[in-house]
């Protein structure tokens, strides 16, 4: 019996504790996206032969598992040769600060700019940390956006026939008379996942933006401008004007978006508020649904609608990889025009590289043309206290549902802000 | 003759159960049913189609989350695993809690509410500090890891569940043991273990449906495909943002049927399992 547990303990000893020897010509690769895996793998086989560098591509999803790995694989200091970060920006800046991220700032640079030039400058944002960030990081670019994504309206072709609507409607009045066309022959205007106040937060920052620009949104985030100044008030009524219009479904305040995909794709309505992600998503529910996309119809021309949009994946190097260079190197392969354009066609999402515009879904096309428009709260100035950021988006659900009005809604809002503002004096 | 007040009680008592048990019933077989169901179905009618029976029935989906899924090289993985855990689980806990529950040592009973306190303890609590262990013993990436951490992950409750079963042995069937010249682990493995084999049953239920679902824990240690679980070829069917239901439905048909299977054979143990207690002897 003795015998037996020293050999057993012996062979767990022998087999187990054994370090094996790094591999200069292998890189690893891990990352989250189950739909993309093939994708990935095929790159990985071409850049093999190419170069004669193998990348291992190693997939854990869903994205909590992935998390839990990197924090963990980051504690334990066997983070791969490229991985991605799903978190705030602030973990992040705190993954960079542990010497674990690369800084690619001089390779970006490298040849005139040229690498940077390629990709999409607002995908480039999101992994940028500029001079005097709150996260008291080094200013540079740490990541690598490898594709890219927006938030806007789409439009079902044939139910905007059927009710005679012949073109997309660009402005906030037009929208309304499409609405109204879609109301006398049965069918309903809007649908989007505003059970989740992200996508609510989103829709009516694009009409802060286009109503008061920037600056003023800045303003108030700072504390310097009410929320019951009249432009807020115009902001909250854009969404009493469309309830009273009826353009939006029942329930739309607490629909989460995959039932709201699934409305859209079964042609419950004519108009969704959706990301660009919902290509993918379509194309599985309803292969034939015929579709366009189009920015949230402007009210006022002073300033730009701007739309939610940035980086949608990205990738860094690790910093203590004695293969950093093949690491960068092979990021540098995948987000050229070639592979940008293939990745797009096979997992139809944006490519981060815009020259590879030209080769993509006409889907595709419409959604990455509006990427200058894009804006994103993680590469804004100052950001809302979350408290009053949510009683600004449940207050939007009131006006919804009807039971408040956008006065009463602003100045709830007000109030709350005035004593957060408070608070922090204080502090 | 009139129908009396105790036997009117009596047929509205058990009518009241009746529906009371069929509604659970039908609670927990529907979601089954609906994934069956689902798993007949194509994509274009899984979301139109609400007939009980689908119109168009599909039966490929089950080749396809084979094939697509890998299933092939993760069943097997997954029947080693559970195999070898269960096992290991069944031969050290029941160790454990024979010694705790028969023989004196010094800190028994500390050592015995470690344990227990250790099922207060989530998983995902503890990946980070089992992942920096794992990866200084040189376990990372290996099948021995991974069954030794899921064989740990599921001592607590069963060592508590054995303990309770041995703490009720009569001290008589040791004493004939051990005349008839056992010693301890002739005791624990003539007399204790076969006693204990509703607990036994029991442990290997909850310990197998533990192992056979676990992903998580595997995603963490596991790198390569070729030793995933079954619930790695799940995953394949579950995009970001996007999900292949009638696939994944026949996918998770297939992984739920091994488990099934082990149910239906135990199930009597399991039930006297549970129910157990005075009858130890």
């Amino acid at each position: 019996m003795k015998r037996l547990f020293c050999v057993v303990l012996g062979i767990f000893l022998l087999t187990g504790c054994a370090k094996k020897p790094e591999e200069q010509n292998t890189i690893t690769f891990w990352h989250w996206m189950t739909d993309r895996q093939k994708a990935f793998e095929e790159l990985a086989k071409k850049y093999e032969e190419q170069t004669g560098i193998k990348v291992k591509v190693d997939l854990y999803a869903p994205s909590d598992a992935y998390t839990q790995r990197i924090i963990a694989s980051a504690q334990a200091k066997v983070l791969p040769d490229i991985y991605g970060i799903l978190d705030k920006k602030e973990i992040f800046a705190s993954f960079i600060d542990s010497g674990f991220v690369a800084d690619l700032t001089a390779e970006f640079a490298k040849d005139n700019s040229e690498w940077e030039k390629a990709i999409f400058p607002k995908a480039i944002d999101v992994n940028r940390f500029t001079e005097g960030n709150i996260y008291k990081v080094k200013p540079g670019i740490y990541g690598v956006p490898i594709d890219v994504t927006n938030i806007q309206m789409l439009y079902n072709k044939k139910l905007l026939e059927k009710a005679g609507i012949k073109k997309a409607p660009k402005t906030f009045d037009e929208f309304l008379a499409a609405i109204e066309a879609l109301k006398r022959v049965g069918i309903t205007g809007m649908v989007s996942g505003w059970g989740e106040l992200w996508m609510l937060d989103c829709f009516a920052s694009n009409y802060a933006f286009n109503i008061m620009g920037e600056d003023k949104i800045m303003a108030t985030y700072r504390g310097e401008v009410p929320y019951t100044d009249p432009d807020w008030i115009k902001v909250f009524n854009v969404f009493k004007t469309l309830r009273e219009k009826g353009a939006f479904i029942d329930g739309i305040v607490t629909k989460l978006n995959k039932y709201s995909e699934q409305d859209f794709a079964l042609e419950r309505a004519a108009f969704s508020f959706n990301g660009s992600w919902c290509v993918n998503v379509y194309k599985d529910m309803n292969p034939n649904l015929q579709y366009g996309a189009m920015l949230p119809p402007a009210i006022e021309s002073t300033f730009p609608l701007k739309i939610w949009g940035g980086a949608g994946s990205s990738f860094v190097v690790n910093n203590n990889s004695s293969r950093k260079d093949k690491a960068i190197a092979f990021l540098k392969w995948v987000t050229a025009k070639e592979q940008q354009a293939y990745l797009a066609q096979e997992t139809k999402n944006l490519p981060s590289n815009r020259q590879a515009l030209s080769s993509i879904p006409e889907i595709l096309s419409d959604f990455a043309g509006v990427m200058d428009q894009t804006t994103h709260p993680t590469i804004w100035s100052h950001n809302e206290n979350p408290l009053v950021a949510e009683r600004y988006i449940k207050g939007i659900q009131s006006i919804i549902i009807g039971e408040k009005t956008p006065e009463q809604v602003a100045k709830e809002v007000q109030e709350i802000k005035e004593k957060e503002l408070k608070k922090l004096r204080k502090e | 003759m009139g129908i009396n007040r105790y036997q009117v009680y009596k047929f509205f008592k058990l009518t009241f159960i009746q529906i009371f048990l069929m509604s659970v019933a039908v609670t927990c077989l529907f979601p089954l049913f609906w994934m069956v169901r689902s798993a007949f179905m194509t994509n274009d009618t899984i979301f139109t189609d609400k007939s009980f029976i689908p119109k168009i029935i599909q039966l490929g989906n089950f080749a396809q989350a084979w094939t697509d899924g890998n299933f092939g090289v993760y069943f097997l993985n997954s029947i080693i695993y559970t195999a070898s855990v269960v096992t290991g689980i069944v031969i050290v806990s029941s160790l454990a809690a024979y010694a705790f529950s028969r023989l004196n040592f010094p800190g028994k009973n500390f050592f015995f509410y470690m344990f227990v306190a250790a099922m207060m303890i989530p998983l995902p609590g503890s990946f980070v500090p089992l992942f920096v262990l794992m990866n200084k013993l040189g376990l990372v990436n290996t099948r021995i890891g991974y069954i030794l951490c899921m064989i740990n992950v599921g001592l607590s409750l069963s060592i508590f569940l054995l303990k309770t079963f041995f703490d009720k042995m009569p001290a008589d069937l040791e004493d004939a043991a051990r005349i008839d010249g056992c010693g301890k682990l002739g005791i624990w493995w003539y007399v204790a273990l076969p006693l204990a084999q509703p607990a036994i049953a029991v442990i290997v239920i909850f310990n197998s449906l533990n192992v056979w679902n676990e992903y998580i824990l595997a995603s963490l240690l596991l790198n390569d495909n070729s030793k995933m679980p079954l619930q790695k070829g799940l995953m394949v069917f579950q995009g970001a943002h996007s999900v292949d239901y009638p696939i994944l439905m026949a996918g998770l048909t297939i992984a739920a049927l091994p488990i099934i299977l082990i149910y239906l054979v135990m199930q009597k143990h399991i039930i006297k399992g549970l129910s157990s207690g005075a009858i130890v002897g």
